[in-house]
């Protein structure tokens, strides 16, 4: 692969939507501090592929290990999109799922999630299936322990499927203008309710719906970054400062906050309405706002930060 | 006694029987059956206009709901066969004959239709020949066509999509024939006269705008590094070697990452003003940084493209633009500068052969010529020396006096060795043979004939088929370049590298470029949003291209 020789690891040059999993990681870790547990070199692969004809990868497309994040010492998953749109297969699932175990003995600042992924892997659905259930219920436990769990999305794949339903258990998200945090996917969407419900190929309808301004003007995450992995790495130090503890009031204040959405929000037929209801001057103007205008729109907008998840 | 006036009198009839649905030369969307109904004779010779860009769709869906018992047997000499209708009236019966050029997304049905005899085919044209016809044997009696807005009187507006129309209208409304135009709306007053209303009889008030297909939008999103190794290798050894500063690209993502490179690794090599100064192409919006870097002086377009006007409006320095200052195409004059004023045409195909012949047909699909084999061939007619033409001419020349030595425009096939789904770019035989065989075509549909190929581009290296002196040598070079498909792994390795000691080949390393620089870091605009932001905001790509 070209990019590791190339692209440079300057965290402000280098693009988080264009980066590989692990060209993210080492460049949002305190430099040379990242330590990846189960390596390529340890070829733990998909048992499940070779049975489709399909090709491997030695990471099974996620990168998981711990780093120094401003000297404190954090876990950290990167899924790597390019492989099978960043699907979780059964060893995908299994690494992602271990690291968050070890969180309850090795005590990190924080656990971190680099999402990019489709959801769950067709061709291994049931352990996929597991693996996402698996994740909720080892994110809970970490949580439980006093230990934030940051979710970052930016990448090609987006968040989706199963990634969706995690990211939802997570302390705190960061997005940038480029990710896309849904569970139902654009196409899923239009093959069941039909293109009038949802037109999958008018991608500015996708953004607008499932996008980075979008989640972040309606709470849906916490910091909305520019498209750098300086940037990215700024949104999880502060989330990691004003993660939520873990405890019934913080799951109540959710409960209420996500009801309160739906009966505010649920009759709007486009992101635009919720905007305009969110007291969002101009909404059409949102999608084309560069990162300093979004951000002054959101600090005007009282519902984009909570103490609730 | 003969008869002079016969074809102005039945245009006369036409007319008369035309005004019988109209208000003076205006006509409503619904009576659009009637007026075809009643204008149209059996057997007329129709343009239906539309090509790969912009579509007659209102008059193309009013034509399909004629009655076949009145309008039946047309013979249609239109640019493209792309709207379902286009072929809708083929099984109907009210047409029967078909000369076209481009076929783009029916080109499966089409191949079907050809081959349950349902179409009786004429020829698969290249734009400019079918032109040409419109003017020798193929004249309409009747052209449909599309513009933005029209006046009472019938002058039209066609917008920066003026394309075909005004050859279509020339050859028709001069001898004859009948005009029919759709517009989006009637206006007081056009923003400028395209077609004189004086060539136009009829005038429908479409129920929508007329549909312009986004063709030559390429989302650099999607831009490999195999497509950037592959453009860094056409910069470096033969856009900088022969000093080509007039030139057209074709469609694919190879030359859209050209494009996107001249700024950044262009600038490295101090190629700026050297090279692409020039150029006939549509207004690709990947050309936004090149031109905003101060690359290019001039471009001159066969058709606009969707999300396109507002850029070109602030850039008349750099397009040609009307007085009310939007861009002005033309395909059929820049077809021409392409041929004649261009020194080099560069663009990918599906297959090529062991020669070097290569077509983008495959078994089940005929998706027509449109404009790369005039863009893509040597035109003999040329007479203007230039640096790059008379290079290349001398590499070419065996034999001969060299003071009656003529120059050659470089026709470069710039492929991926395995193409979608690692389908194999060489093969021994190209399909286009076995489809014409099947549907009973004379002249078999080759894209660019290997005499005209000058240089083919791989991930692989560069072959200089200018430089081979037999056919021996020409397929060894081919297969040189051919990587790990079947024709590549069938190289005689000597032959190869002796090619390659004589520059025939040449590989990325012999050019000094290391494979793995070839990274996306190097594009000047990674994104759709970033063509935005190069071009101040004024560029507006369609809803499909945006993530944001």
């Amino acid at each position: 692969m070209a990019g590791a020789h190339a692209a440079s690891t300057d965290p402000d040059a280098l693009s988080w939507y264009e980066a590989t999993a692990r060209q993210r990681v080492v460049a949002l870790a305190d430099p040379g501090s990242f330590r990846e547990f189960l390596p390529p070199t340890e070829r733990r692969m998909s048992p499940h592929l070779p049975l489709f004809d399909l090709p491997r990868a030695f990471d099974d497309g996620i990168v998981v290990g711990r780093a120094k994040l401003d000297g404190k010492t954090v876990l950290v998953a990167a899924q790597e999109g390019r492989f099978m749109g960043g699907a979780f297969g059964e060893i995908h699932g299994a690494k992602l799922v271990g690291l968050l175990r070890a969180a309850l003995t090795l005590k990190p600042a924080a656990a971190l999630i680099l999402f990019d992924t489709g959801g769950v892997r067709l061709q291994e659905a049931n352990a996929g299936e597991t693996a996402i259930a698996e994740t909720m219920r080892a994110i809970v436990d970490v949580r439980a322990a006093g230990i934030p769990v940051i979710g970052l999305i930016g990448g090609r794949a987006g968040c989706y499927g199963g990634g969706g339903l995690i990211a939802g258990t997570c302390s705190r998200l960061a997005v940038s203008e480029g990710g896309r945090i849904s569970v139902s996917g654009p196409e899923v969407i239009e093959t069941n309710k039909g293109a009038e419900e949802f037109d999958s190929r008018d991608r500015a309808l996708v953004w607008r719906t499932m996008g980075g301004k979008h989640r972040r003007l309606i709470g849906g995450a916490d910091a909305f970054c520019a498209d750098s992995v300086s940037a990215f790495r700024e949104a999880a130090l502060d989330l990691i400062g004003r993660a939520p503890a873990f405890d019934l009031a913080t799951l109540e204040a959710e409960q209420a906050r996500l009801e309160s959405r739906l009966a505010r929000f649920g009759d709007c037929r486009d992101a635009t309405d919720v905007w305009a209801r969110l007291g969002v001057n101009d909404p059409d103007a949102v999608p084309a706002m560069d990162t300093r205008a979004f951000d002054e729109t959101v600090a005007r907008v009282r519902e984009a930060d909570h103490d609730a998840r | 006694m003969t008869q002079w006036r016969g074809e102005r009198e039945a245009r006369d009839a036409r007319i008369a029987a035309g005004r019988a649905h109209a208000d003076g030369k205006v006509v409503p969307a619904g009576s659009v059956v009637d007026l075809l109904e009643a204008v149209l004779r059996p057997g007329d010779r129709v343009c239906l206009e539309g090509d790969n860009q912009k579509q007659a769709d209102c008059l193309a869906r009013g034509l399909a709901a004629c009655d076949p018992g009145k309008v039946h047997d047309l013979h249609m000499v239109q640019s493209g066969i792309v709207l379902p209708e286009h072929l809708d009236v083929f099984e109907t019966g009210i047409a029967k004959r078909l000369d076209y050029s481009y076929s783009g997304p029916q080109g499966a049905r089409i191949a079907k239709m050809l081959y349950g005899g349902q179409i009786e085919l004429g020829a698969v044209h290249t734009y400019l020949e079918l032109f040409a016809r419109y003017f020798v044997d193929l004249t309409p009696h009747v052209a449909l066509i599309a513009g933005v807005s029209a006046d009472r009187d019938g002058n039209l507006y066609t917008g920066p999509n003026t394309e075909d129309t005004p050859t279509v209208v020339e050859a028709t409304a001069f001898k004859n024939g009948v005009v029919i135009a759709q517009v989006n709306q009637i206006v007081d007053q056009v923003p400028r006269v395209d077609i004189p209303g004086d060539r136009v009889d009829f005038v429908v008030e479409a129920d929508t705008p007329f549909y312009v297909e986004p063709l030559f939008t390429r989302d650099p999103a999607a831009m490999t590094e195999t497509q950037i190794l592959i453009a860094m290798m056409a910069i470096k050894g033969i856009y900088a070697e022969y000093g080509i500063r007039r030139l057209n690209h074709g469609i694919g993502f190879g030359t859209a990452a050209i494009e996107l490179l001249l700024p950044t690794y262009g600038e490295k090599l101090g190629l700026k003003g050297q090279i692409c100064t020039h150029w006939a192409l549509n207004p690709h919006p990947t050309l936004i940084p090149a031109i905003e870097s101060g690359w290019v002086q001039q471009v001159h377009c066969f058709g606009s493209e969707v999300g396109m006007d507002r850029y070109i409006r602030a850039r008349p320095d750099i397009f040609f633009t009307g007085a009310d200052g939007s861009l002005r195409s033309n395909r059929a004059f820049c077809q021409t500068a392409g041929l004649y004023a261009c020194d080099m045409f560069i663009g990918a195909t599906l297959q090529i052969d062991l020669m070097g012949h290569s077509s983008t047909i495959t078994q089940s699909r005929v998706a027509g010529f449109g404009g790369a084999p005039n863009m893509g061939s040597d035109p003999h007619g040329r007479r203007h020396p230039s640096d790059a033409w008379m290079k290349a001419g001398r590499e070419g020349q065996v034999v001969g006096d060299p003071a009656l030595m003529r120059g050659r425009k470089l026709v470069v096939q710039l492929v991926e060795t395995f193409g979608e789904k690692l389908v194999p770019t060489f093969v021994e035989k190209l399909d286009a043979l076995e489809l014409a065989k099947k549907i009973g075509l004379e002249l078999a549909p080759v894209m660019i004939y290997a005499d005209d190929v000058t240089h083919i581009v791989t991930e692989e290296g560069i072959a200089n088929l200018l430089l081979c002196r037999d056919a021996d040598e020409r397929e060894q070079a081919i297969r040189g370049v051919a990587g790990y498909t079947d024709v590549g792994r069938g190289r005689d390795r000597a032959k190869v590298e002796e090619l390659r000691a004589r520059g025939v080949i040449r590989r990325p390393e012999d050019l000094g470029i290391e494979p793995l620089d070839a990274d996306r870091a190097l594009l000047a605009a990674k994104s759709i949003k970033d063509l935005v932001h190069w071009s101040g905001g004024l560029y507006e790509p369609p809803a499909k291209f945006r993530n944001w």
